[in-house]
């Protein structure tokens, strides 16, 4: 990295972190909203970017997260923090075990199988009684959004340290060998298996946290919006609109996405859905791999990028 | 050839038995590779070739002795057992596609700490296959069948092997890309790289190796000199149509 974009990254950071002590009300929900989907964004990248493991099931993890905070901070009257380790914990298990099963399916297989674990956990969730049932939770409330929207920056530049840190590993260079040729990462001494796991474990950590620091901030959680497949759906929409696989496209993304949302949502309401779904297709469309493929493609080849990117899709 | 039997083996596999489910692919199969041979492993479609480099390389389950080098592979995973210098050139390359061909080499060094010597390596490959150095930064994907073979095989030389087990190497390729492939065989040989050369063209793995075995119904039905397996009238008959 050289210092000058050491410099600058460290300039956005700040002015990020600034943000909340000028800006509106308004403005600092959107932020905290945006600041956590960058984090589901990033922790689906590890998973589903770098190692190539299209993965429905990173709601659960945010899931458990929530769910972490709200059982420790309700039923136990544990602190937060406590409770961010307590849903940490059930995510990585939860990882653990189902990723030893799950994640030896492959392609569309993979995420099929990790589709239903959001409906499968909220079935089970639903009955347990320490959980609230399907009546849910609600948190002391603690009306500081500095405080969350704080939280929430400083987990996405965690999380973005991560995966920076994963690009220059080793650990980092076995998940791209098992996207690239994952039997081709095996013959080369790559355990794949035990990479598999500890990236979804690695992806379920950040989607906990994010969980557990939104649960505290919105202060109610049932299960139906703790699982909710929609939210994964737009992780996995972010990150590949950014460009899946890279340190930034995923934040780009997020942020990019909100503010058109957002924008839409509130200029024309009645066909803001519409139009956002006009916006992916058209991303889909001329620019599959992203905005970081852009980025480093078009200033040398142009219009043509977008040419040949509609010609793949034999439109 | 009797100096074989002066020697330790670095490989021994004793009564070897493994397979899919219920069904067993390779039956009882014993051999032994020393040093710095080469040695072929021969037989038709389905007698069990693949499914014995799968049991050397622990990704089938196996019952039976595996000792390479002092160690007994049994208890050991597939990525320990590549540790150990035991380094598959796969059957169908499996190459990463999307990475260029210096990265494809560098992913064989994938768990080596020793970065000059990895440097050195990767000269040394240039070196041996310049068809290679000249697309350095071309995708592996894009190169034609010959060349990715030449680059399966650089990216196992550089993981170090004691020992490489090159599975279907001439499968679908030109007899003059072949010809150069072996004869690189024969150069890492000398260099002190031992070579388990698995080959359903019988004719070919036995006129380069030094020792071979043949399997047959996931037996081996006959092993010895490389030569007399060749001249031998029942190998001759089955396999050469001779």
């Amino acid at each position: 990295m050289t210092p000058l974009r050491l410099a600058l990254a460290l300039a956005v950071v700040a002015v990020l972190a600034a943000l909340p002590w000028f800006g509106s009300d308004l403005i600092i929900q959107f932020g905290i909203n945006t600041l956590l989907l960058a984090v589901l964004a990033q922790g689906w990248n590890i998973i589903g970017g770098y190692t190539g493991y299209a993965s429905f099931g990173n709601s659960v993890f945010y899931g458990l997260g929530s769910y972490g905070v709200a059982i420790a901070m309700v039923q136990w009257h544990l602190p937060f923090g406590v409770g961010l380790v307590f849903g940490v914990l059930l995510a990585v298990l939860f990882a653990c075990t189902l990723g030893a099963a799950v994640l030896r399916l492959k392609g569309h297989y993979f995420a099929i199988a990790t589709l239903a674990l959001g409906q499968v956990m909220t079935a089970i969730v639903s009955n347990i009684p320490l959980a609230g049932q399907n009546i849910g939770l609600v948190l002391p409330p603690l009306n500081n959004d500095r405080l969350f929207y704080e939280l929430s920056l400083g987990l996405l530049v965690l999380a973005t340290l991560t995966i920076f840190w994963l690009t220059r590993s080793r650990f980092g260079f076995g998940l791209i060998a098992i996207r690239e040729n994952e039997e081709g990462a095996a013959v080369m001494g790559v355990n794949t298996t035990l990479y598999k796991v500890l990236a979804f474990a690695l992806s379920g950590l950040f989607s906990a946290l994010a969980g557990g620091i939104h649960a505290y901030w919105i202060t109610f959680l049932d299960p139906e919006s703790a699982f909710d497949i929609s939210l994964n759906v737009k992780m996995i929409i972010m990150a590949v609109f950014g460009g899946p696989g890279t340190i930034l496209g995923p934040i780009v993304g997020a942020f990019s996405l909100s503010a058109i949302s957002e924008f839409l949502s509130s200029e024309v309401t009645n066909l803001a859905g519409l139009f956002f779904g006009i916006v992916i297709v058209g991303a889909i469309v001329l620019m599959p791999r992203g905005l970081a493929d852009i980025v480093r493609n078009v200033p040398k080849s142009g219009w043509r990028y977008f040419r040949q990117n509609i010609r793949a899709h034999r439109l | 050839m009797n100096v074989a039997a002066e020697r330790t083996p670095l490989l021994r596999v004793e009564g070897l038995s493994a397979g899919y489910g219920e069904m067993l692919a390779l039956r009882e199969a014993s051999l032994e590779i020393y040093p710095a041979e080469i040695v072929a492993l021969v037989g038709s479609n389905g007698a069990g070739k693949t499914t014995l480099l799968r049991a050397l390389s622990r990704v089938v389950r196996s019952t039976g002795r595996i000792v390479f080098n002092g160690h007994d592979l049994d208890v050991l995973t597939p990525d320990e057992v590549f540790g150990l210098g035991l380094v598959q050139v796969p059957e169908g390359r499996q190459l990463f596609d999307r990475m260029t061909v210096q990265d494809n080499l560098l992913m064989g060094a994938y768990r080596r700490d020793d970065k000059a010597a990895v440097l050195r390596d990767l000269d040394r490959m240039y070196a041996m296959f310049p068809r290679l150095k000249e697309r350095t930064r071309q995708l592996a994907g894009s190169l034609s069948g010959g060349e990715q073979q030449m680059c399966a095989m650089a990216r196992a030389l550089m993981a170090a092997p004691v020992l490489m087990m090159v599975d279907e190497m001439s499968l679908g390729l030109a007899p003059v890309v072949v010809e150069q492939l072996m004869g690189v065989l024969d150069a890492i040989r000398d260099e002190g790289v031992t070579v388990l050369l698995v080959e359903q063209d019988v004719q070919l793995a036995l006129s380069t190796a030094d020792r071979g075995y043949v399997l047959e119904t996931g037996r081996i039905v006959h092993s010895g000199p490389a030569s007399e397996l060749i001249d031998d009238p029942a190998v001759r008959q089955a396999y050469l149509g001779l």
